[in-house]
């Protein structure tokens, strides 16, 4: 997936799931919008479905100081990104640390 | 020090409306809330009874996502009516988040629906290895959800009593939220029950035989507590909440005096989990006549449990005629909306207030001839105007729980 197909699937995401029209992507998404722990445990849940893949315990943790949709999106991008290189959709193969 | 304990407020979600003047109606005109069952996909087809007490009418829900999030459908119910009693009962902000109101609210088991989905995880077929388990589903499904839904969504920071004894959840809500004001450890209390529309409930009671199947055709009559052709009951949804307080608080702010709690009891019949027992019952009745200092003369009106078991109903007759004669009205509300499990105490209990407020006493439905074996009691089979000073709600449990509570009108 291209950066601005992640976005577009990031922010559809917020809308269908969380109720949350179009937020500024740099918006800090725990003070604007509620947007707590439970919820970024259900965000990455959509991101395993959305790139078809399964993260690890590791790479959840790292997520978990994520504030802006910016953020999600290089998350999710580096994510994209590792999966291609390694050429699998596994966790074991995956050394990304998120940002 | 024993403190007085009044209602200043309530509301109910019930298969026979909402608002005091829909539930009257539905009384007065002899009106039934029990309707066919909906087939579930799953498990409908697999049972007998055919029938459910339905609400059928759309609940507008106005909570913001942030509470919603963590909410099943019974935890909707919840907090719905928590919402109109703390709206009604004119509380402020200050004294619902001081610590001095705590809530006790339960369910039969959490939100069934959300615990269905959980389980669909266990037997999918689906090759997708990120199928989990939502990170809400235990919050949403959990016994207590519907407690601390409520204290969420409002800031309550007093205790939280959290009862799930099936049929008795909220009359011990209730019991045990008079006790906390009544002994000081609290000022007030959201007391109350609920539970969703769902089908594993029948199921289980279909499968001991104590469901009604006979009138799958004619909801409308059954189920038919004390009467001849009972069959079983038929388990229904809704909720119900009450806000509890002390007297003395409630009177100088001038709140509305709904009525008064001035007894309580709960006990155990101290052997079967599943058949009612005469001695067990006749104590609880007992307890909460001494709980209330008065005697059995005193009670104008009962709401018996009256579920239309072929066995619970004899128990329960035998039970009440053996303390009260054919003294107090009895009437079986459940005849109208089916047994509606977590919630029915609660929802007993404001429909006894409606009664009181408004001079009447409705007949158990469908009561068209007495067993004799239930006959030991005063039925009412037509409308009656009455004026009730005093009126005790029974209810039974499966795990052999019973409770009795007792309900004062208070002239204002």
């Amino acid at each position: 997936m291209r950066r601005d197909d992640i976005e577009s699937a990031i922010l559809k995401i917020f809308a269908e799931k969380f109720e949350i029209e179009a937020p500024g992507v740099d918006d800090d998404l725990r003070d604007g919008y509620e947007f707590d722990s439970i919820d970024a445990i259900e965000l990455l849940h959509e991101i395993e479905i959305m790139l078809a893949t399964q993260l690890t315990r590791a790479e959840k943790k790292n997520a978990m100081e994520i504030r802006t949709i910016n953020q999600i999106v290089d998350y999710a991008e580096a994510l994209a990104t590792a999966r291609r290189q390694t050429g699998s959709a596994g966790p074991k193969s995956l050394s990304t640390t998120g940002p | 020090m024993a403190r007085r304990v009044v209602i200043t407020a309530c509301s109910a979600i019930t298969p026979i409306g909402r608002t005091r003047a829909e539930i009257v109606r539905h009384l007065v005109e002899g009106i039934s809330g029990v309707k066919p069952l909906r087939n579930d996909g799953l498990l409908t087809e697999r049972i007998h009874s055919g029938v459910y007490g339905t609400v059928d009418y759309p609940v507008d829900y106005d909570f913001k996502r942030s509470h919603s999030k963590t909410m099943g459908p019974v935890s909707f119910y919840a907090c719905q009516v928590a919402k109109e009693t703390l709206a009604a009962s004119g509380l402020d902000s200050a004294f619902i988040t001081s610590g001095r109101l705590g809530v006790a609210f339960g369910s039969t088991h959490g939100s069934p629906s959300v615990q269905r989905n959980i389980y669909k995880t266990f037997f999918s077929e689906s090759k997708q290895e990120f199928a989990s388990i939502g990170a809400v589903d235990y919050l949403k499904s959990m016994v207590h959800t519907t407690a601390v839904n409520i204290t969420k969504m409002f800031g309550i920071t007093g205790r939280v009593i959290s009862s799930s004894t099936a049929c008795t959840t909220s009359s011990q809500s209730i019991g045990f939220g008079y006790e906390s004001v009544k002994y000081g450890l609290q000022d007030a209390m959201l007391c109350g029950g609920a539970d969703e529309y769902d089908t594993t409930t029948v199921a289980v009671f279909d499968n001991l035989l104590a469901c009604s199947s006979d009138f799958n055709a004619t909801p409308h009559l059954t189920p038919r507590p004390f009467d001849v052709r009972r069959d079983g009951l038929v388990v229904g949804e809704g909720a119900g909440a009450l806000l509890l307080e002390e007297f003395e608080h409630a009177k100088n702010r001038g709140a509305d005096i709904l009525g008064e709690i001035i007894g309580f009891s709960c006990n155990n019949n101290g052997g079967d989990l599943i058949l009612p027992n005469t001695r067990g019952i006749t104590d609880t009745i007992a307890l909460a006549l001494k709980d209330a200092a008065v005697g059995p003369e005193a009670i104008d009106f009962i709401s018996a449990h009256a579920t239309g078991t072929k066995m619970g109903d004899v128990i329960e007759a035998q039970a009440t005629g053996g303390i009260y004669g054919k003294g107090p009205l009895v009437t079986g509300l459940k005849s109208y909306m089916g047994h509606t499990m977590g919630s029915c105490g609660a929802i007993e209990a404001i429909i006894t207030l409606h009664m009181m407020a408004e001079g009447f006493v409705p007949p158990t439905l469908n009561l068209v001839e007495v067993d004799d074996r239930c006959a030991m009691i005063r039925h009412v089979q037509h409308l009656e105007e009455k004026t009730i000073r005093i009126g005790a709600v029974q209810n039974f449990a499966f795990g052999g729980v019973n409770t009795c509570f007792i309900l004062k009108k208070v002239d204002t």
